[in-house]
């Protein structure tokens, strides 16, 4: 899928920026840019609810169907994102359905953070010192703003 | 392979400035001057009593190919992951024009944008574009820039300089 390549030049954009090279790292990030326009082929999520719907799917099956491939091969590097990956899922559709039920309540009196290294949403005063999926420091995390 | 102060952890002890035999290390901007630093020197990093000063690689190893079957599973899931990211996307531009800038509802939108794209980079990077120098991301560009002429007129704006330019520095 076209737009996906926004993901890969966003990630190597990243990549650049952690070896100090900013003038590759500016070009990827303008590459990354071109390719976010939406061009999705496949039948569109419109909401939060359709959106805890394709969370779910890719909780049963995607998830689970790469980890069964990875551990086949020994990939110890798939199997990782895998297994991140799946409880970084579970927790965007923790959130997608508190708020779904609670509305805007869900904040109320709390900031909302991510970490930047694996995706975890946190809620809450303070981000945690450690993140619970990949264990990176509090510093790593941002808060949405 | 030039060193790199780490901000964060410098406590300015400037131990750094009394080995540096090029002046590298003192600069206006915290950071270590690149173009004066002495390829694997590394006299700083010994140095520094805070572990601030490390060394970045300019030569990687290719990295090895993934086994197929892995990576097919890893980009069906960035393919996921992109289309649940644009799907918040779009439903972001519309919780922004209706005047819901800082709104709770703006705030999990964007959170979950952000953790989407996180999981959907990490994929790209198992799948195969973990080193920005290396060979799947040069093909990649180059078939990117192959490709342009059929997209061009439906694509306004694609970043040919921009990959071009990529293809030379990676």
């Amino acid at each position: 899928m076209e737009s996906s390549y926004s993901a890969i030049f966003s990630n190597l954009a990243k990549a650049c920026e952690k070896q100090l090279r900013t003038t590759e790292a500016g070009l990827l990030w303008e590459v990354s840019r071109y390719f976010e326009k939406n061009n999705s082929e496949s039948e569109p999520i419109v909401d939060l609810k359709g959106l805890s719907d394709a969370l779910a799917l890719d909780d049963k099956e995607h998830f689970p169907d790469l980890q069964a491939t990875a551990q086949e091969a020994a990939d110890r590097g798939a199997l990782r994102m895998g297994v991140w990956g799946a409880k970084v899922n579970t927790i965007e559709k923790t959130v997608t359905d508190r708020y779904l039920k609670v509305g805007d309540a869900l904040l109320e009196g709390k900031s909302i953070f991510v970490c930047e290294a694996c995706g975890f949403i946190f809620i809450g005063q303070e981000a945690p010192e450690i993140c619970p999926v990949c264990k990176a420091p509090q510093s790593r995390f941002s808060k949405i703003a | 392979m030039h060193a790199a102060r780490n901000l964060r952890l410098c406590t300015k002890d400037c131990v750094c400035l009394f080995v540096c035999p090029t002046k590298a290390t003192d600069t206006e901007n915290g950071q270590i001057d690149f173009s004066k630093c002495l390829d694997g020197c590394r006299l700083c990093v010994d140095a520094c009593p805070s572990h601030a000063l490390y060394l970045v690689e300019g030569n990687y190893a290719e990295p090895a190919d993934k086994p197929p079957a892995v990576a097919e599973k890893l980009f069906a899931l960035l393919d996921r992951k992109t289309e649940e990211e644009q799907a918040i996307a779009q439903m972001l531009q519309k919780s922004l024009e209706a005047g819901q800038k800082a709104s709770a509802q703006t705030l999990v939108l964007k959170a979950l944008q952000k953790s989407l794209r996180i999981v959907a980079e990490d994929a790209a990077r198992e799948a195969a574009y973990m080193l920005p120098q290396s060979e799947q991301v040069r093909s990649l560009i180059k078939q990117l820039l192959e490709q342009k002429p059929a997209q061009a007129p439906s694509a306004p704006g694609f970043p040919e300089n921009e990959l071009r330019q990529l293809l030379s520095m990676l």
